[in-house]
């Protein structure tokens, strides 16, 4: 069990800063998604941690000891690559073995410790195979295998499921995720794909541009977004500039077209003129033409089985509502739009154009 | 359909017979049992392998041909496998320098090669002394076939299984030894066995760059040939020939089994 504390760390590449100072503290068995889109600094966050590159400041430690100098193969970690970098000259059971040779184990604890990693990951019958006479979803295996079978103190992932294909993801994001608990190792697991990070992670560590931009538990990072940004990479999000009609201790008042006003019962600092807020999309229902807070027109219509996804036109500009199957509406009809204003989140630090986009 | 494989066929023993039909002659000329070179051969013996087995000249020629191209393809497959490796592996707008300049000495014609390093080690005193003029050259000569195909087996390998054995425990020569060096391996044994026939081969490079004493077989063999045209020469080819089946044919031997990766 290991906690892992990055401070302020920094990576420069010649002039350009690929990370700007990243702290943040991973605790014992907990599950930590880096987030974001290519280019944020989440691999090269992971690199650093994992020793292959070296952060230009700031310290990387280990239940308070500093590794930021260490070499890879002293820091006790165990990672898993998005090729999963399988040797393909070795069996299941060499690979797996290898590390163990490494730490210079006997024999016969290595055949041993080598066979319950295989149990572990359901392996068992493929011993003897090379990867590549395995599938996708084994190899992923093989690689999980060998990756946990030293017992590191840590267990870093690098977009392990971009190469499979959508059913087996689903799958392996679940198998992950059960085995991460089982072991209880403390795990670090870089992403771009936000479903992924959502299912899988106690928290999720938005980035962007070097920095975090909001590290939080999944719920959290959904509905409570820091800013704009995270609430559109995080998900569909409807973000609406709203005239502040009072404020106070109570809360905040926003009017809406029509005479009709919003309220957000809970304080929100700062917000005069006009506030920016965010609906999901599932927490904006439609009603009747006459009933609502808000009137529209759907302008198209996606069935994607499970709900239906509406675009509508308003005055307050486009909007993306996601209903379920059994309210149905046509493209071209006129529809009511009903906010659950409980859920609707205040995103004061907006920027950007009134007009939302979905 | 059955016009066009009946012409693929035909092709295709042309193209061999015109690739094999030197060494098969050379190989029956050797049997001679006359005096002269010549074909087809007057009656069948192995009288002149006999005098080349007795023929001191051509026997150091071998064995100094032999100490030459193992030594040359040695300093090659270390040169060129650590140039693959840059290459392939951290090379980024220099690579194709480094490309074309590992693969000069097979652009140019090996005259050229020559003669410039005739130039260069008279220049700096040594000129064809100590053989290290001649050596040089067939390192050169060597180099490209080692870089080609260490390449060759390099590309395509996924570059973070050896940061995967590092992470696992391995010190950089560990994960070296362990895992890339068995994956080129059979690229290396196949370059190493081109820059050995290459050496043993090689003539523009070695006539020019061979100064006195001993010289490589090739050498021998011209200056033989000069003045003598019996089925000696034809003897010593053929044995050259067997040699150089010998080779490839353990390298392969050796590798196939091994390249299950």
């Amino acid at each position: 069990m290991t906690e892992v504390s990055l401070r302020s760390l920094v990576k420069r590449y010649g002039k350009t800063e690929a990370l700007k100072g990243i702290s943040l503290n991973v605790r014992h068995g907990e599950f930590v998604s880096l987030l974001g889109p290519s280019g944020c600094g989440k691999s090269t966050t992971l690199k650093c941690i994992a020793g292959f590159e070296e952060t230009s400041d700031g310290q990387i430690l280990f239940d308070d000891r500093d590794i930021s100098r260490k070499l890879p193969e002293d820091r006790d970690i165990g990672m898993v690559f998005q090729s999963y970098a399988l040797f393909p000259h070795m069996t299941v059971a060499q690979n797996l073995a290898f590390g163990l040779e490494m730490r210079r184990l006997q024999k016969r604890e290595i055949t041993e410790r080598v066979g319950r990693a295989m149990e572990m990951v359901q392996l068992t019958p493929y011993a003897e195979r090379y990867p590549k006479a395995l599938s996708g979803g084994q190899q992923q295996r093989v690689a999980l295998a060998r990756a946990l079978v030293i017992e590191p103190k840590i267990l870093l992932l690098d977009e392990p499921l971009a190469n499979l294909d959508a059913k087996l993801r689903d799958e392996m994001r679940g198998f992950i995720r059960d085995l991460q608990k089982r072991v209880g190792i403390t795990t670090i697991y870089v992403t771009h794909d936000q479903g992924e990070a959502m299912t899988m992670s106690d928290r999720v560590v938005v980035m962007f541009d070097g920095e975090i931009a909001q590290a939080a538990a999944p719920e959290d990072v959904y509905d409570k977004p820091a800013s704009e940004r995270v609430a559109r990479f995080v998900g569909n999000a409807n973000i609406l500039e709203l005239p502040v009609r009072t404020n106070d201790e109570a809360g905040v008042e926003l009017g809406l077209p029509g005479g009709l006003s919003l309220t957000i019962q809970r304080p929100v600092p700062a917000a005069n003129g006009t506030l920016g807020v965010m609906a999901r999309p599932e927490q904006i229902a439609l009603t009747d033409p006459a009933a609502g807070h808000l009137r529209g027109r759907i302008s198209k219509r996606y069935f994607s089985g499970g709900h239906v996804e509406y675009h509508v036109e308003t005055d307050l500009g486009p909007l993306v509502v996601l209903a379920p199957t059994s309210q149905s509406a046509k493209e071209g009809e006129s529809v009511g739009l009903d906010f659950d204003a409980s859920r609707l989140w205040p995103l004061p630090g907006r920027t950007g154009s009134a007009e939302s986009r979905a | 359909m059955r016009i066009g494989a009946l012409f693929l066929g035909l092709f295709r023993l042309l193209v061999y017979t015109f690739l094999l039909a030197p060494l098969v002659i050379v190989v029956l000329a050797s049997l001679n049992a006359g005096n002269f070179l010549t074909f087809p051969p007057q009656g069948l013996s192995l009288r002149w392998f006999w005098t080349f087995l007795e023929n001191d000249v051509f026997i150091d020629a071998i064995v100094y041909s032999s100490i030459l191209a193992a030594g040359a393809t040695a300093v090659s497959l270390v040169i060129g496998t650590m140039a693959a490796l840059y290459f392939v592996r951290h090379a980024k707008r220099e690579a194709e320098i480094v490309r074309i300049g590992v693969l000069l000495p097979l652009i140019l014609p090996e005259i050229l090669t020559a003669i410039a390093l005739l130039f260069f080690f008279y220049e700096i005193g040594i000129g064809t002394e100590y053989k290290i003029a001649l050596f040089t050259g067939h390192v050169l000569m060597t180099l490209p076939f080692v870089f080609l195909n260490v390449t060759t087996s390099l590309q395509g390998r996924d570059d973070s299984i050896e940061l995967a054995a590092r992470t696992l425990g391995a010190s950089r020569y560990t994960a070296f030894r362990r895992i890339t060096l068995p994956l080129i391996a059979p690229g290396m044994a196949t370059g190493g066995v081109f820059a050995f026939i290459i050496s043993f081969d090689t003539f523009g490079i070695s006539f020019i760059l061979k100064g006195s004493g001993s010289a490589p077989l090739p050498i021998q063999l011209y200056d033989y040939l000069r003045f003598n045209f019996t089925p000696e020469a034809a003897a010593v080819s053929t044995v050259s020939i067997i040699l150089t089946l010998v080779l490839v044919t353990l390298a392969d031997l050796l590798f196939s089994r091994n390249s299950k990766a």
